[in-house]
């Protein structure tokens, strides 16, 4: 057989270390899935392309390697743009591949064209069009650099359907990079100095830990730093599985949805450190009202995201684990101060307050599920009350061994996702979490997961509601419920049968265990369904437009 | 986002590699912060590999620094200055069409070689004139040109270039 373009993408993907790609074949992608069937690549046929864009980004972030999905021309490439966006908001190296109407058709309307490149530019680091079947495999490698150097993120390369079928030659191996660095890094010693004098210096510090620590792989380092410090530690959602959490000095969750003693703590403290997160809304509330006795330093490796909604005394731009270490020397051995004897006060008196951890009978759920599956799982979590359940509950016990989309917030990532960390994972065992409301949106992945058989065991919580936007409407629209019901009349246990995969119905109060070992005993994937009360919410909630203090246990009078 | 405090005018030159859909990489920067660009200015550099896009703005210069570093992210971004910061030479070039009436000729010639601007075409009763200069003087001279009757205007906007002689050539 002739070398073509399809050939050449094969190439560059071997040659970056990719044997899986998430996709979905149409006319223009055809030149590509033909060269696929031969290659040492294997092709995850996905039901729908978003999904196989969540799975390429679950792919991603249970390994650290970049997640590759594929799909074809016009509603292909358009659907994977919730995908796209997801990976984008929370940073997953990822390589969309689209296939593109020939050359000589561009602009024309031509069937399944649409412009991707126009669509995607404010959710993609970069994006390429290809336009020279000898130009491929540069811009691949290009591609590929860019979605896991600097901050990782998307980078889209669309393939009109004549470039990949071109006759040429295989392309030559890799010469230097011709990549302009990301974010030009300056090394800056004195500032990392003065960063860890302050540190050193302060009463009440706290580290908040967002989602760069795993980017950049910082796991170990970062444990290193809170028992030299012995500093107290809160996550961001993107910052949940960094650590242990389970070591004593972890605080919680901050933020909208976060626990009362993180927000609490980081109202009260001194100094922080923030390593790796934007201080996006979510973890901030109220950003005026945000830690307003702290000095805050931030290391990040993306200048953007330096004081870009709130003041930062001392900005580090770097990568993450690098700064760490530098910064590690320069950090007095603390003892135990009296900062961290508060704050077990103060916990044991929020644990005497909120003794279910404010998860209700879901967070019950959930807590079985855990206990009851191997120690190596790893979970995904979908959108609404269900992430903030799990979250709240499941302790992570390994770095990326929790999973959910933080930025975008995209319900219907949960189940695609896990196909993802599943394949990229195989050693581990994986449980993917979801309302009933985030299920409807991608449960056509049911047959993905039937058909390779892929042991998921997914958990669905079924309220019958959109329980979150139904809290909302309960505390802050008077309890005015509208467009929240989903009703009970869809057979969850049957739909999964329908789908070749195993199920069972539980509910708190009959017996749930006998049900959550069947999953965890059974063979292949399983559906859990878990009969939830739709009044089951979660507390604290901050109201919107408040600040992390402000929280609310119950309805306003 | 929108915050609207001490807003002055901002110059900032862009260098960027001269490829399709680059100018709409930049420009979606701006549009997506909120930022309205006043004036754009592009043009293939001595190398024809890259452009150099000028642009001015009005902000505060804190927003300005936050758009430059996301500017600085795109790929097909080179270098990115901010002239505001410095002392730098901007010009700009104005058409504009001007009726003449009767007994104004004489007066109208007179500004012309005053104001040292060039006459491209003229009939009896119309001319075109080239007005090339900082932005104050060509809206001086545009203001006076009113008087008489402007049917037509278009500018250049503005261009720019740093006044000291810069450390490394491009």
């Amino acid at each position: 057989m002739e070398t073509i373009g399809a050939d050449i993408i094969i190439q560059i993907l071997r040659e970056e270390g990719v044997d899986v790609i998430f996709g979905y074949p149409g006319a223009n992608t055809l030149p590509l899935h033909d060269r696929l069937t031969n290659s040492q690549i294997r092709h995850y046929l996905m039901r729908h392309e978003q999904a196989a864009a969540h799975a390429a980004d679950g792919y991603a972030r249970a390994t650290g390697k970049v997640g590759v999905c594929l799909a074809t021309s016009g509603p292909g490439a358009t659907n994977l743009v919730t995908g796209i966006a997801t990976a984008y908001m929370d940073s997953t190296p990822m390589v969309a591949l689209t296939a593109q109407v020939s050359t000589s058709l561009l602009g024309q309307d031509a069937f399944q064209e649409t412009d991707i490149i126009g669509i995607t530019m404010p959710i993609t680091k970069h994006s390429y069009q290809v336009h020279d079947v000898n130009n491929i495999a540069h811009t691949l490698r290009q591609a590929f650099e860019l979605a896991k150097t600097g901050r990782p993120g998307p980078v889209l390369v669309d393939l009109p359907r004549d470039i990949l079928a071109s006759k040429c030659e295989p392309a030559e191996k890799q010469s230097a990079s011709a990549l302009k660095t990301n974010g030009k890094i300056v090394e800056d010693p004195e500032q990392l100095e003065k960063i860890a004098k302050v540190l050193n210096q302060s009463e009440r510090p706290i580290l908040i830990i967002g989602g760069g620590v795993k980017l950049s792989n910082s796991f170990h380092l970062i444990r290193e730093l809170i028992e030299k410090a012995k500093i107290p530690f809160v996550t961001t959602m993107m910052g949940i599985g960094s650590v242990d959490t389970t070591n004593g000095y972890n605080l919680g969750l901050i933020g909208t949805h976060g626990n009362e003693l993180a927000n609490k703590m980081v109202h009260q403290c001194d100094f922080i450190l923030a390593v790796g997160t934007r201080f996006s809304d979510r973890s901030t509330a109220q950003i005026e009202e945000f830690a307003p006795l702290a000095k805050i330093a931030q290391i990040d490796i993306d200048p953007t995201s330096i004081g870009k909604s709130i003041k930062i005394n001392l900005p580090y731009i770097g990568d993450i684990n690098e700064t760490l270490a530098a910064l590690l020397p320069l950090i007095d051995e603390k003892e135990k101060s009296e900062w961290l004897q508060r704050i077990d006060t103060e916990r044991d008196a929020i644990v005497q307050k909120l003794s279910d951890s404010g998860c209700g009978q879901a967070g019950d759920i959930i807590r079985m599920v855990q206990d009851t599956m191997p120690k190596e799982t790893t979970v995904t979590a979908d959108v609404g009350l269900n992430q903030i359940w799990t979250i709240r509950t499941w302790r992570p016990r390994g770095p990326r061994s929790l999973i959910t989309s933080g930025g975008m917030g995209t319900m219907g990532f949960s189940l695609p996702a896990s196909i993802g960390v599943k394949v990229g994972t195989p050693e581990r065992a994986v449980v993917a979490i979801t309302g009933d409301g985030g299920f409807y949106m991608n449960i056509q992945e049911l047959a993905t997961i039937g058909y390779y058989n892929l042991p998921i065991k997914i958990v669905v919580i079924n309220n019958g509601h959109l329980g979150m936007i139904r809290q909302i409407q309960y505390h802050f629209y008077n309890g005015r419920f509208n467009t929240i019901d989903l009703g009970r009349n869809v057979d969850f246990v049957a739909v999964a049968r329908g789908f070749g995969i195993q199920g069972c119905r539980i509910a708190l109060e009959e017996d749930p265990k006998c049900g959550i070992e069947t999953m965890v005993n059974s063979y292949g994937p399983f559906l859990l369904e878990a009969v939830v009360d739709p009044e089951n919410y979660v507390y604290p909630i901050i109201p919107p437009g408040c600040s992390n203090i402000e929280m609310m246990y119950e309805r306003l009078a | 986002m929108f915050r609207k405090i001490r807003e002055q005018e901002q110059t900032i030159s862009i260098l960027v590699n001269n490829q399709p859909g680059v100018l709409s990489r930049v420009g979606g920067v701006f549009g997506r912060h909120g930022y309205n660009i006043k004036s754009l200015c592009v043009a293939e550099t001595t190398n024809p590999e890259i452009s150099r896009i000028t642009l001015t703005s009005e902000s505060d210069p804190d927003f300005t620094e936050k758009i430059k570093k996301q500017l600085d992210k795109l790929v097909d971004v080179i270098e990115v200055s901010d002239l505001s910061g410095q002392a730098f030479i901007q010009r700009e070039m104005m058409l504009i069409g001007v009726t003449i009436k009767e007994g104004t000729q004489s007066e109208i010639l007179r500004a012309i070689e005053t104001f040292g601007c060039r006459i491209v075409t003229m009939t009896s009763d119309y001319f075109i004139l080239e007005i090339t200069g900082h932005q104050d003087e060509t809206a001086a001279i545009l203001k006076f040109f009113q008087s008489f009757g402007v049917e037509e205007t278009n500018r250049t906007g503005s261009i720019a270039i740093q006044r000291n002689r810069p450390r490394a050539k491009i």
